[in-house]
């Protein structure tokens, strides 16, 4: 529809023109039958009226300086600096988020191996920890205690407690030794201050009270006896976190066992 | 220029404003624009990719490796065939025949399942990975019981046509080397 008035607007324009200026043999033809027209014509006829205009406006720059020839190239401008503003603020916002897609990827979260310097550090803390935390020597309880209290905290505190129960317990009586070295350990997860480690660890567990106090070698693969050592491999995993300086287990996990 | 200057007072600040803001709107552009590069062209995400996809192939392998129906053997070794390669692949198919004899005669129903796992080398351009995987497996005999039993799994994967397999694996030996 609008097409159609400025169409008729412009057709009103071009007769005020006219009346200015002589007529051209091509436009003397009659009106009704340039209104028929296909709707496809219109739209070039406006192009054209409308660089027809332009020209003679420039050449009437000197008559109407303010009223059209003023408003012309600021609209454009304004509309332009608009159109740019949200261009370029539609395209940061679009890289924002692409770049916290990114980030948040939970592949690029994870900082195991890519981070070797941190994923060494991890694995060497943890090895130390759990070297500290699950050996105990009845001739230094307070190896064992002091272990305890630095290298774990929250639910790693009841777990561990939990753990050794058993072996507290029968303390006096059986005069334990226990010595757990990691054989082999695995990174899961960095997350910044946190990690996941899967351990694999050797556990040699002797009672020194029984008459064979020489059974302090561990006996490979055989079955427990108190007054033998007994070789045994575990597998765990520890959710370590960083306070300062130190890493901390604040979880053991022994998958259900 | 000699356009603007005709501008009308009423219209300067607006057109000012208006600069401002699409000055600004490119600085943002500019900043977010680096960032997104940055994250985009961050090396160690490929070679992130790479590990996870590794340790992803390879718990599935370990645990196809570590699963097996007597009544589906055949099914089941050819998994196994598919998930590995190298020296272990071509262990596999030698002592295929022997292997499932011995399954259909036994009946047993072998389950496993992946408690944890991670990598532990990763070297990308070459494509070795080494990996640990906790697993527990379950075996069930005719007389439907079952026994679960922990193993510590450790894996060697070669990255073959894009496609991480296993190369090897074996136990965590108890009282290895490492124990001194």
């Amino acid at each position: 529809m609008s097409t159609t008035t400025r169409h008729h607007l412009n057709r009103q324009r071009r007769r005020q023109a006219r009346g200015r200026t002589p007529a051209t043999p091509g436009e003397a033809g009659p009106a009704p039958r340039q209104e028929r027209r296909p709707a496809a014509k219109p739209v070039r006829e406006d192009r054209e009226d409308r660089e027809e205009r332009e020209e003679r406006e420039e050449r009437a720059a000197g008559e109407a300086p303010a009223a059209r020839g003023a408003r012309r190239p600021r609209v454009p401008l304004l509309a332009v600096l608009c159109a740019l503003t949200l261009l370029l603020g539609g395209f940061a916002g679009w890289a924002a988020h692409r770049a916290g897609e990114l980030r948040d990827d939970p592949a690029r979260a994870n900082t195991a191996l890519t981070d070797l310097a941190r994923t060494s550090e991890v694995k060497a803390r943890t090895a130390t920890a759990v070297a500290a935390l699950f050996s105990y020597d009845h001739t230094d309880p307070g190896a064992f205690e002091r272990a305890g209290k630095t290298l774990l905290t929250g639910k790693a505190v009841e777990q561990h407690r939990a753990l050794f129960a058993g072996v507290l317990a029968g303390a006096a009586a059986q005069k334990p030794v226990i010595t757990t070295t990691v054989t082999d350990s695995a990174v899961e997860r960095i997350d910044g201050d946190r990690a996941r480690v899967l351990v694999y660890a050797d556990q040699t567990s002797v009672s020194t009270a029984g008459p064979a106090a020489a059974g302090k070698k561990p006996a490979k693969g055989k079955a427990p006896a108190r007054d033998q050592g007994v070789y045994a491999g575990a597998m765990f995993a520890v959710d370590v976190v960083r306070r300062g300086d130190v890493w901390l287990v604040e979880g053991i996990d022994t998958f259900g066992r | 220029m000699a356009r603007a200057v005709r501008t009308p007072a009423g219209l300067r600040p607006v057109l000012a404003v208006a600069l401002v803001f699409t000055l600004v709107a490119a600085g943002f552009a500019v900043w977010t624009g680096r960032d997104w590069y940055a994250a985009a062209h961050d090396d160690s995400a490929g070679y992130a990719e790479q590990r996870d996809r590794a340790l992803a192939a390879g718990e599935q392998a370990v645990q196809n490796l570590n699963t097996l129906d007597h009544r589906r053997v055949e099914q089941g070794l050819d998994l196994w065939e598919s998930s590995t390669t190298g020296e272990l692949h071509d262990q596999l198919v030698e002592g295929r025949e022997e292997f499932a004899t011995q399954v259909k005669g036994a009946k047993t129903v072998t389950t496993a399942r992946v408690l944890s796992g991670a990598v532990t080398e990763l070297d990308d351009r070459a494509g070795r990975a080494r990996l640990l995987v906790a697993l527990r497996i379950t075996v069930t005999t005719p007389d439907s019981r079952s026994t679960d039993k922990d193993s510590r799994m450790l894996g060697e994967l070669t990255r073959t046509d894009g496609q991480w397999k296993l190369s090897g694996l074996g136990q965590a030996p108890v009282g290895g080397t490492a124990a001194g």
